[in-house]
């Protein structure tokens, strides 16, 4: 068995993560990560199984709740924890073409 | 200085109301017990001027229930408005959250005063606290090892005797797995027990939050002020309100208890092996009969466990992108910079990882593969204990493998972190409550746990094992305790 992923797909599996890696941890990741994805083929083994799924662990229905105007956050306290805000619109980098 | 912590809640609730003492001893006394142990490294962040305003507030109320003026403690993961959550991560090390979770609310109407955040794994994500931004909690029973995760900070504040009550959140073991390190009680209830509005997600369909304490009671009559349907968890469940302490006190004579073989294969130690076949035997002695049992597919719970908390994590953790809230790289060249980077900064290697880990596993074809597939066995895991709980009470075994390990073992393989939570992940997929009661000490006198599993809802029933347990052995569960009675 493969003992590591190659550089490629570290890239693309972090890619999917949004998560940027540096050069210097590739190597660490192509290892650990390999690591875990062998533990996870081990759901290959199991071949006799109900194909019924549980999503929530629960025999109640979820009940959305009445569509109805409830507690509102204020924009003024909702700005508090915005990283850069300008009056009442939060700032994020230009993303369309200048 | 003044040991009116180390009393049960109804003596103090009966000191409280005779006004011999006021909240505010209590208060002084707990930030005073926090910092002289100040080395467990237990809190995250104290909240101590609001404490001391909400002590003297309730110097002129009347006592109205049993958890009145109470100093507890919050898993830095459930929100506390105005009083910082950080998760452990530096990814929200200045998030100062604008609402209350719907159990700090709770915690509130009761009246009892928060007294600080504890420290966790950070995100919740591992099973020894240790990777948390904030250095990990020690184990007030030998400071040189782990308390054990993800609920560390919360279990060695019990344990150490600093407060009597704290929250923990438990997604595959992180309230019972500490518990059981730091020789506490800690409840994980049924999923859909307690309200989940306002923990911070790790995975949804794993989470639950629930009470940590010294004792078996005390952990029922917290539970008791925890639970009921909230319109803002579509999850929780509308069962009624009920005392968890009810059954309490009642013998065991006739009961029927199984063991999974599982649970008492070469995976655990045979010294906690040895200690668990002694509380068998003791069942058995006071009229009890206790089965070994087979329950489908608990060798590949930490696959699945893998699989779906990973795979949600992911998902969950999608939200902190750098703009709305949480850390935010500077000078972003442009906003996938502004991503990138800012998770690049802001997560721990083991977050990272498991982000990773969970959005290749729901990519494309691998959420078939891997997801769909995991989802399926874990419905015949929940069928097979269902079916068990037909002929059995309660279903029991060792809450852990091995007893707290060193805080310098190697945290180099990815998998070790699973595989302490290996006892404890069955009842996660389940969704079922799970209790650690202390039922022993090792050699080296680290606390030995009894893991009691029960059926949905039936939390009352775990209550009255534990309790039963716990009064027959009558173990002297506090650290400090066991030095001066040398």
């Amino acid at each position: 068995m493969q003992e590591k992923l190659s550089i490629s797909e570290v890239k693309h599996v972090a890619e999917l993560a949004k998560i940027r890696i540096s050069d210097n941890e590739q190597e660490k990741y192509q290892i650990e990560l390999k690591k875990i994805f062998n533990e996870l083929e081990k759901i290959e083994e199991v071949k006799d199984y109900d194909e019924e799924i549980i999503i929530t662990p629960t025999e109640e229905k979820c009940q959305l709740r009445k569509d109805e105007i409830g507690q509102m956050v204020n924009p003024k306290d909702m700005l508090k924890n915005v990283p850069r805000h300008s009056g009442n619109y939060i700032e994020v980098p230009v993303v369309i073409n200048e | 200085m003044n040991k009116y912590l180390d009393k049960t809640i109804i003596e103090l609730n009966q000191l409280l109301k005779e006004k011999k003492i006021t909240p505010l001893d209590l208060v002084l006394e707990a930030f005073a017990r926090i910092e002289k142990e100040h080395e467990l490294n237990a809190f995250i962040t104290l909240n101590k001027e609001e404490a001391l305003k909400e002590a003297k507030k309730l110097e002129t109320m009347e006592v109205d229930n049993l958890l009145f003026g109470l100093p507890i403690a919050i898993k830095d993961n459930i929100l506390t408005k105005n009083l910082r959550t950080t998760c452990a991560s530096h990814m929200l090390d200045n998030f100062i959250p604008i609402y209350d979770a719907t159990v700090v609310e709770k915690i509130k109407e009761k009246h009892m005063i928060i007294i600080g955040k504890t420290n966790m794994d950070e995100f919740a994500m591992g099973s020894s606290s240790r990777t948390s931004y904030f250095g990990a909690p020690r184990n007030p029973w030998n400071k040189q090892k782990i308390a054990g995760g993800s609920s560390g900070g919360s279990a060695t504040t019990v344990a150490a005797r600093l407060l009597p009550l704290a929250l923990g959140s438990d997604t595959g073991g992180s309230i019972r797995q500490p518990a059981s390190y730091c020789g506490i009680v800690g409840m994980k209830p049924t999923y859909g027990r307690i309200s989940r509005y306002g923990l911070v997600a790790f995975a949804s369909s794993l989470d639950q939050i629930g009470p940590m304490t010294r004792n078996v009671y005390e952990n029922a009559l917290f539970l008791n002020s925890l639970v009921g349907k909230d319109e803002k968890d579509l999850t929780s469940s509308k069962k009624e309100r009920e005392d968890f302490t009810r059954k309490i006190g009642q013998e065991i004579k006739g009961m029927k208890f199984a063991i999974p073989n599982y649970f008492m294969s070469d995976i655990v130690t045979e010294e906690i092996r040895d200690r668990i076949k002694e509380v068998i035997q003791l069942l058995e002695k006071k009229g009890a009969t206790v089965d070994y049992i087979d329950i489908a597919y608990l060798e590949n719970a930490v696959t699945l466990y893998q699989i779906i908390a990973m795979g949600e994590a992911s998902s969950n953790l999608a939200r902190f992108d750098g703009i709305r809230y949480g850390h935010s790289k500077e000078n972003p060249k442009d906003i996938d910079d502004l991503y990138y980077g800012s998770r690049e900064e802001g997560f721990g290697e083991e977050v990272k990882r498991r982000i990773m880990v969970g959005s290749y596993i729901l990519s494309g074809d691998n959420a078939k593969k891997y997801y769909d597939k995991a989802l399926s066995i874990r419905s015949d895991i929940r069928t097979s204990f269902l079916k068990a709980f037909e002929k059995y009470d309660l279903i029991i075994g060792p809450t852990t493998t091995t007893t707290a390990y060193d805080l310098t073992d190697p945290m180099d393989d990815p998998l070790k972190t699973f595989l302490d939570d290996v006892l404890v992940i069955p009842v996660n997929m389940a969704g079922l409550p799970g209790l650690n009661v202390p039922v022993a000490f090792s050699k080296d006198h680290m606390p030995i746990g009894l893991h009691i599993i029960g059926k949905p809802f039936d939390e009352a029933t775990i209550y009255q094992l534990a309790s039963f347990i716990e009064k027959e052995l009558n173990l002297d569960l506090n650290p400090k305790g066991s030095d001066e009675n040398e």
